[in-house]
C-alpha cells in the first residue's frame, strides 16, 4: 500500500491572500462564479460544486474584548470513514491508495445522497445539459489533487501556499507537526486545537485550528450519520434477505402444493374442510 | 386450468369491492411496481442496465416523481368515491378477535398444501388485516420521507438523512410482502378464485362463502347475496 498523505493546514500562518483558491480553479480548470457581495472579504458562502476551496474571513470577538480576524482554507477533509463514500447508492465514491476519497464522474447518477450526508457539507450538485437540451447532475468537491498526487506532485493549493500554512506529507509526520504546532501558539491561542475528528476516522486534511472548530462553523463532533449507518449497514441488507425469503416462502409452497395435492389427490375445490 | 372455474356453482358471482376500490388498488399496484422498477438501479448495482431501459438518471428520477404523485392518489380515489369502504376497512384493521389468531394456524396448512378448515373470517381475514396494517405502514413511511428527499431544501438535514433510511426500510418491508400477496392473489389454488374481485370487484359466491364466512353470512340475511345451501334458491347472485 502506498503511503497515506494528509494536506496539513496551520490556519494560524495563513494571510488570507486565497491563492489556494485560485491554483484550485486553475488547475482543476473550474469556471469562475461571480457572488455577490457577502459583507465580508470572504467570496463565497461555501464551497459549491465549481469551488473546490473557500477562504473563510470570520472576525471573532475572542473574550477578552479584541477581535481576531481569523482564516481557514476550506474543503474536503477526505475522511477516513467517509459518510459520502458510505451511501453513495453507484458506488461512485471510493478511497485512493493515498487515502484521499474522490467521485468517479462516469459512475455519479446525480443523486446528491452524498450532499445530504457529508457531516461538512462540502460536496454540491452541478446540472448540466447534454447535446439534447437534456439536463442530468453530478456531484463534486476536492480531490486533493489525487491526479497529481499520482503524478507525485503536491496539491495544487499546498504548492502555491506562500506562508507556509499549508504542508503535504506523511500522515503520522503531519499530525505530529500538527500537534506540535498547538504547544508553539497555546500562548496566543489558549483554545488552539488539531482538528482531526475520530468520528469519521480521522480526516486526511488536518488543521490547527486557532479557536474552538463551532467558531468555524465545523461540526465539534462531526461522524458518519446514525442513519446512514442503519440504512446501509442494516435496512438495505435486511431488506433484501426479506425479499429473498417471502421469494423463497412462496416458491417453498408452490412446490409443496404440487406435491400434497398429488399425494391426497385433492377433495374440495377449495381445499377446505367445512366449519367448525 | 384448474378445477376452480368447474365449480357447479362457480357462475354464481357476488360483489365484493366496490368500482372505487378497484380502481385504486389497480392505481396503486401499477404505481407500485413502477416506483421500484424507476429505483431498483440505485438500490442494487445489478440492475445498472435498467438506467439506459429507463432513459438514463435524470429521466429515471423524474419517472419516480410522477409515480409518487400517482401513488398517493387511490387514498383520495376511495376517500372520495367510496368512504364508506374506507372506514369499514380501517374498522376492521383495528377489530382483532381470537378467530383472527387461529386464522394464522390454519393459513399456514393451507399455503403449504395440507388439510386446514376455514376460520369464519369478517369481510377481510386476518392475513389481509395484517398485509393491509403493513402496507399501509410502509406507504405513509415511504411517502413521508419521500417528500424530505424530493424537497431537501425545505427540511433539517437531519430529517433528509433519516429519510434515506426510513425510505429504504418502507419498501424493502413492503416489497418483502408484496411477493406473498401477489403469489396469493394469482398462483395460490385456494385463493386465487378471488382474484377478480380485484378485476370486476365480484368473486365467486361459494369461495365467499367459505374463506368469509360471517361476511357472507351478514350478507345473506340484508338479502343481498343468495343464499348457497338453500335449496330453493333463484338462480343467479
Amino acid at each position: 500500500m502506498a503511503k497515506e498523505y494528509v494536506k496539513y493546514v496551520d490556519v494560524t500562518k495563513c494571510d488570507g491572500c486565497r491563492a489556494c483558491m485560485v491554483a484550485c480553479k486553475n488547475w482543476n480548470d473550474l469556471p469562475a462564479e461571480p457572488t455577490e457581495f457577502l459583507g465580508s472579504v470572504q467570496s463565497h458562502a461555501k464551497t459549491t460544486a465549481d469551488t473546490w476551496n473557500v477562504l473563510q474571513y470570520i472576525e471573532h470577538e475572542n473574550g477578552k474584548g479584541d477581535l481576531d480576524y481569523l482564516f481557514r482554507h476550506s474543503s474536503c477533509f477526505h475522511c477516513s470513514d467517509a459518510a459520502c463514500e458510505k451511501v453513495c447508492p453507484e458506488n461512485a465514491i471510493s478511497y485512493t491508495k493515498y487515502g484521499t476519497v474522490v467521485i468517479d464522474q462516469d459512475k455519479c447518477v446525480g443523486c446528491g445522497y452524498c450532499v445530504q450526508n457529508c457531516p461538512f457539507e462540502v460536496i454540491s450538485l452541478k446540472t448540466y445539459k447534454d447535446k439534447n437540451g437534456k439536463e442530468y447532475r453530478k456531484s463534486h468537491k476536492c480531490t486533493m489533487c489525487t491526479d497529481r498526487i499520482e503524478e507525485g506532485l503536491q496539491p495544487a493549493c499546498v504548492t502555491t501556499c506562500h506562508t507556509g500554512a499549508m504542508e503535504f506529507g506523511d500522515k503520522d509526520a503531519m499530525i505530529q507537526k500538527a500537534e506540535q504546532r498547538v504547544k508553539e501558539i497555546k500562548d496566543r491561542y489558549p483554545n488552539a486545537m488539531v482538528y482531526n475528528p475520530q468520528g469519521v476516522g480521522g480526516t486526511h486534511t488536518v488543521y490547527v485550528l486557532a479557536e474552538k472548530p463551532s467558531v468555524y462553523g465545523l461540526p465539534e463532533n462531526p461522524k458518519v450519520p446514525t442513519s446512514a449507518v442503519l440504512w446501509k449497514d442494516y435496512a438495505q441488507p435486511i431488506g433484501k434477505a426479506m425479499i429473498g425469503a417471502t421469494t423463497m416462502a412462496v416458491v417453498g409452497a408452490f412446490v409443496a402444493n404440487k406435491f400434497f395435492s398429488k399425494k391426497a389427490g385433492n377433495d374440495a375445490e377449495d381445499g377446505g374442510g367445512s366449519h367448525e | 386450468m384448474s378445477n376452480y372455474q368447474k365449480h357447479p356453482k362457480a357462475n354464481v358471482k357476488v360483489r365484493r369491492f366496490p368500482k372505487a376500490f378497484v380502481w385504486a388498488h389497480a392505481i396503486n399496484g401499477l404505481a407500485f411496481f413502477a416506483l421500484y422498477i424507476t429505483a431498483l438501479p440505485m438500490y442494487t448495482d445489478f440492475f445498472n442496465w435498467l438506467y439506459p431501459v429507463l432513459g438514463g438518471p435524470a429521466m429515471a428520477r423524474l419517472l419516480h416523481r410522477i409515480f409518487a404523485v400517482v401513488f398517493i392518489m387511490p387514498t383520495f380515489i376511495l376517500l372520495i368515491f367510496s368512504p364508506k369502504f374506507f372506514f369499514q376497512w380501517m374498522k376492521e384493521l383495528i377489530t382483532w378477535k381470537k378467530r383472527d389468531l387461529q386464522f394464522f394456524s390454519e393459513f399456514v396448512k393451507e399455503l403449504f398444501g395440507f388439510k386446514f378448515k376455514h376460520i369464519k373470517q369478517t369481510f377481510f381475514n386476518a392475513g389481509e388485516k395484517i398485509n393491509s396494517v403493513i402496507q399501509i405502514f410502509c406507504a405513509i413511511l415511504v411517502i413521508a420521507s419521500g417528500f424530505t428527499m424530493w424537497f431537501p431544501e425545505f427540511f433539517p438535514r437531519a430529517l433528509v438523512q433519516w429519510g434515506y433510511f426510513l425510505h429504504n426500510v418502507g419498501f424493502g418491508l413492503g416489497i418483502a410482502v408484496i411477493v406473498g400477496h401477489v403469489y396469493l392473489s394469482v398462483v395460490h389454488k385456494h385463493s386465487r378464485p378471488g382474484y377478480s374481485g380485484v378485476v370486476n370487484g365480484k368473486v365467486p359466491a361459494w369461495w365467499a362463502k367459505g374463506h368469509y364466512g360471517d361476511w357472507y353470512d351478514e350478507e345473506v340475511k340484508k338479502g343481498n347475496f343468495p343464499d348457497l345451501d338453500d335449496p330453493k334458491r333463484k338462480k343467479g347472485a
